[in-house]
């Protein structure tokens, strides 16, 4: 058994500098008082100014939340969440509902400043007070040019500013904050609110709807094919707070869009809740590309503090031949809880799902999709990498089914586990589930360690051991990697590579 | 979703929880034998697995058992011809065991039931865990069944079948098999039968270092059986294993197959054919522990589903920390004939260890349309080009065990479904 003492000694080098994003920024905090209650959620609704019908439904998931148990089917393990020892509703002091940059508190710029989304930047790149329509157009043929990216930044409970958001209106794409969007586009976040994910749907899910405080929503009409990447960034600062984001996106008939999402938190002791929730529609031909870096605080080296990462996203392809395709990259969280799935309704439609997870320290990891076959000719497929180092654990869980009226539903599912040390775990657990006899399912798992033969043959050339690891690894989730667009492809790379630091090299 | 409400017992628990009450003073067994027996009716008291309970997803026992028979003592259950020729048969007979027997060298058994009245077997009716229905409820009943003790040594050349025939009612039959260092042995369990019956059985053994041997698990029952059984074994060092499991009747059926590795150099393979048809519910659970270094397992299930059937197969690959170089492979195929058929599969890895190699993987598809077209083209009618290919696929998997004399005796079993579900 080679290198165990030294795998551990790398692995006990890992040390909480690694998480780059940890600084936490002194901001003027307007809060709620700690715990959950009706009362509360009327305060949340009425800070956001919403109107009565959301209020109603938002108690009507607290009534059936308080209900509920935890689900406890997931390998994850974690001592018991006090939900009335939360603060639910946290929001930056000086930006009551900014309109443009200038009114956003340069203290909170500066924290999306550290963490390298240029708002401002692409702001005046962007060029917002541009009002004449010819320039306009110039700079939306720069778009993809330039492959900018509009970015709907959200610090704890508050969307704090969208970028480029004339620029999208121009195009007819509704891009703004979800509380927003239920002020001023109420009838569509009516229609297509809790669609996909119904309040009822599970633990997290009915609580997220219940206090959910901000989140992106995108709106692409009919026949428009979004004119850039869209992003969200998520900043969990304050202490004791869970963030709750509900991220609605619709792409209408034969529309496009591509969604970015990155999370990160500051490093505290004790843990912080994250329970999202992301509903994607897919009408006739329409297609939606969402990809995710999560990489929230994991915890220090003895898997103390940490996020716990509890998030429902599902994507129903209602219409005929639409797509939705689901990227992840995991590199944080304590606990990772997560299940982007699709619901291939349409005839014709396809979903995909590619995720990488890697888990080190004392993370916990049970993540995978699930892809519900209900119209004919639907197709999915799921490839899967995870990467288990340290003391962690990293579960793929994951479901295909063809229900009865399926004909001709397709899979493949290939998911690998890669372990490096004796210490972590890796575990597949694929549910099969065939109701029609022309389905066609392929699944395939492997779990293996680094071949020695690999490694000596990178090494043979002159490359050290720690970079021919590093090589191999990225050889391992390249599948993946090649899903993500492409400012987030470096980005996952390198993220792959510190969350791997001192235990792979 | 998670709310929880104390159920009311379903017809079919209270039936059981009776028939014990009624049962008892004819169970034998000594205190600890008796302890443990109330123990397991408590199991079933606290109600019988739903799908909430992970390892009985595919098969909510509660709702699936809809009714539970009576004892009947009176009923004559037949004996039938063993599958190879010559083979040395013990059979049980409506839950009893015969006294007599033609002596086999090197082999010694026992009736179970004389090993239940002195508590000798007490400590192996222990459940595997807390989802063990199945063996909760084969404790709790359990009255016959064999010890059979191969010495160190022995080379058995003819097999020995061991046939649990049912005449309707209940029976809970338990086969207790230990296998001494270095013998060899083909075991041929047959499980069948004419009634509408209720039968519990739980096959265990224990194989020496350096014993060989190949069990058969043949199960026949009338589509109006519920069949509930288990096979458990321990594979001592340098041991081989081969379990072949074949289902081919039974209206519900579960067949789990507990395995554990305690030995270096373990071998264990495991191959299945699950013909299904008709409306009849078929589930083959497989829990695989690698509890030591350097051990190697593989495990091919081949199913046909037509009919309203619906089967399932789990399996469950445990690689302990401490089990480096375990090599473990799974395959499970199914072709899914009838638009009325379902087929559920989960195959799970769970891995501990790092310096392993260790894969899955799973089909269900319809038959290939360039075979059939292959045949076709050849003159031969779709009926029969879908039998050979049909044929072809589960007959592969009995192909692979090298023993002549076994591999006529399946083939010809397999004849049998065909010939009876066309």
């Amino acid at each position: 058994m080679p290198a165990v003492q030294e795998t551990i000694d790398r692995v006990r080098k890992i040390d909480v500098d690694q998480y780059k994003y940890g600084f936490q920024t002194e901001i003027a905090m307007d809060k709620a008082p700690k715990g959950l209650s009706e009362d509360i959620i009327r305060f949340i609704s009425a800070k956001k100014d919403e109107p009565s019908w959301m209020l109603e439904w938002r108690l009507e998931a607290y009534r059936r939340w308080v209900t509920l148990d935890e689900p406890k089917w997931a390998r994850v393990h974690y001592p018991k969440i006090d939900f009335q020892d939360l603060y639910y509703y946290a929001a930056p002091k000086s930006t009551p509902g900014p309109t443009s940059l200038s009114d956003v508190d340069p203290e909170l710029l500066k924290v999306y400043e550290k963490l390298g989304i240029p708002l401002r930047e692409q702001e005046i790149l962007a060029g917002v007070q541009k009002t004449d329509a010819s320039e306009l157009e110039e700079a939306s043929d720069n778009v993809y040019k330039s492959g900018r990216v509009a970015v709907d930044a959200v610090f704890d409970s508050v969307s704090v500013v969208t970028t480029f958001k004339k620029e999208l209106a121009q195009a007819g794409v509704i891009f703004c904050s979800i509380s927003e969007a239920i002020r001023e586009h109420p009838e569509l976040v009516k229609k297509y609110l809790g669609s996909v994910v119904p309040t009822s749907d599970n633990f997290y899910a009915t609580l997220n709807s219940a206090v959910f405080t901000d989140g992106s929503f995108v709106f692409v009409p009919k026949g428009v094919r979004c004119p850039m990447e869209l992003s969200t960034y998520f900043r969990m600062n304050e202490k004791n707070t869970g963030q709750f984001e509900r991220t609605l996106i619709i792409a209408e008939e034969g529309a496009y869009v591509s969604y970015l999402e990155g999370c990160t938190a500051p490093q505290r002791d004790e843990n912080q809740l994250h329970a999202a929730v992301v509903e994607l529609i897919a009408l006739d031909d329409a297609e939606i590309k969402y990809s995710t870096v999560q990489n929230w605080y994991p915890g220090d080296a003895e898997g103390k503090g940490g996020i716990y990462n509890f998030v429902t996203k599902r994507g129903d392809c209602r219409g005929h031949r639409s797509k939705i395709s689901w990227t992840q990259v995991e590199t944080g969280s304590a606990i990772t809880w997560k299940y982007p799935s699709c619901i291939l309704r349409g005839d014709d439609s396809s979903g995909e799902f590619y995720s990488i997870a890697v888990s080190n320290g004392y993370q916990q990891v049970d993540s995978g999709t699930k892809m519900i076959h209900l119209g004919r000719n639907t197709s999915s497929r799921i490839i899967s990498k995870g990467i288990a180092a340290g003391f962690s654990q990293n579960t793929y869980r994951g479901q295909v089914s063809a229900h009865r009226k399926a004909t001709n539903a397709r899979n493949f599912t290939n998911c690998d586990s890669l372990l490096i040390g004796d210490q972590c775990g890796a575990h597949t657990v694929p549910y099969m589930e065939a109701k029609n006899s022309t389905a066609q399912f392929e699944h395939e798992a492997t779990t293996s360690k680094i071949s020695e033969d690999q490694k000596f043959y990178v090494m043979q050339r002159g490359i050290p051991e720690e970079e021919a690891i590093a090589l191999i690894v990225n050889g391992f989730v390249k599948d993946v990697i090649q899903q993500l667009p492409m400012e987030f492809a470096v980005e996952a790379q390198k993220l792959i590579g510190i969350s791997l630091e001192g235990s792979v090299g | 979703m998670n709310m929880h409400a104390t159920p009311q017992r379903t017809l079919a628990e209270t039936a059981l929880i009776d028939a014990f009450g009624e049962r008892l003073s004819l169970l034998p067994g000594d205190g600890a034998v008796m302890l443990k027996r109330d123990d397991a009716i408590e199991a079933i008291k606290s109600g019988l697995p739903t799908r909430r309970i992970e390892s009985w997803h595919y098969t909510d026992l509660r709702r699936l058992l809809t009714s539970v028979p009576d004892f009947d003592p009176a009923a004559v259950a037949k004996a039938i011809a063993p599958i190879v020729e010559g083979s040395s048969v013990l059979p049980v007979l409506n839950g009893v065991s015969s006294a007599k027997w033609a002596a086999v060298e090197g082999v010694t058994v026992q009736r179970l039931s004389e090993k239940l009245t002195d508590g000798s077997i007490a400590p192996g009716l222990d459940s595997y865990g807390s989802d063990d229905a199945i063996g909760a409820l084969n404790t709790a009943f359990v009255a016959d069944g064999y010890f059979i003790d191969i010495a160190d040594g022995a080379q058995l050349d003819k097999p020995l079948e061991l046939q649990n025939l049912q005449a309707g009612g209940q029976t809970h039959v338990r086969l207790a098999i230990r296998v001494g260092a270095g013998a060899n042995a083909v075991i041929v369990e047959r499980q069948a039968g004419e009634g509408a019956a209720l039968v519990s059985s739980v096959s265990q053994l224990l194989l020496g270092e350096g014993a060989e041997v190949t069990w058969l698990v043949v199960q026949e029952q009338p589509d109006t059986a519920t069949h509930l059984a288990q096979f458990k074994a321990h594979l001592g060092k340098n041991s081989k294993l081969t379990l072949f499991v074949m289902n081919a009747g039974g209206k519900l059926v579960r067949q789990e197959v507990v395995v554990k590795t305690t030995g270096e150099g373990a071998d264990f393979t495991l191959r299945g054919i699950n013909l299904l048809a008709g409306d009849t519910h078929t589930d083959v659970t497989m829990v695989l522990d690698h509890a030591v270094p350097h051990t190697a397992s593989t495990e091919v299930i081949r199913n046909v589903v037509t009919g309203r059937a619906r089967g399932v197969f789990q399996g469950r690959i445990n690689v302990h920390q401490y089990a480096q170089k375990t090599n473990a492979k799974m395959a499970c195929n199914t072709l899914l004939l009838s638009d009325d058929g379902e087929f559920s599969t989960k195959p799970e890895l769970e891995i501990f260890a790092d310096d392993v190699v260790c894969g899955h993987g799973a089909t269900v598809t319809e038959i290939d349309h360039s075979h059939l077209f292959y045949l076709m083209a050849r003159g031969i009618d779709e009926k029969t080009a879908r039998g050979l290919l049909v044929k072809a696929f589960v007959a592969e998997v009995i192909e692979e065990l090298d023993d002549e004399a076994i591999v006529e005796a399946l083939e010809a079993r397999l004849d049998n479904w065909f010939v009876a579900h066309g």
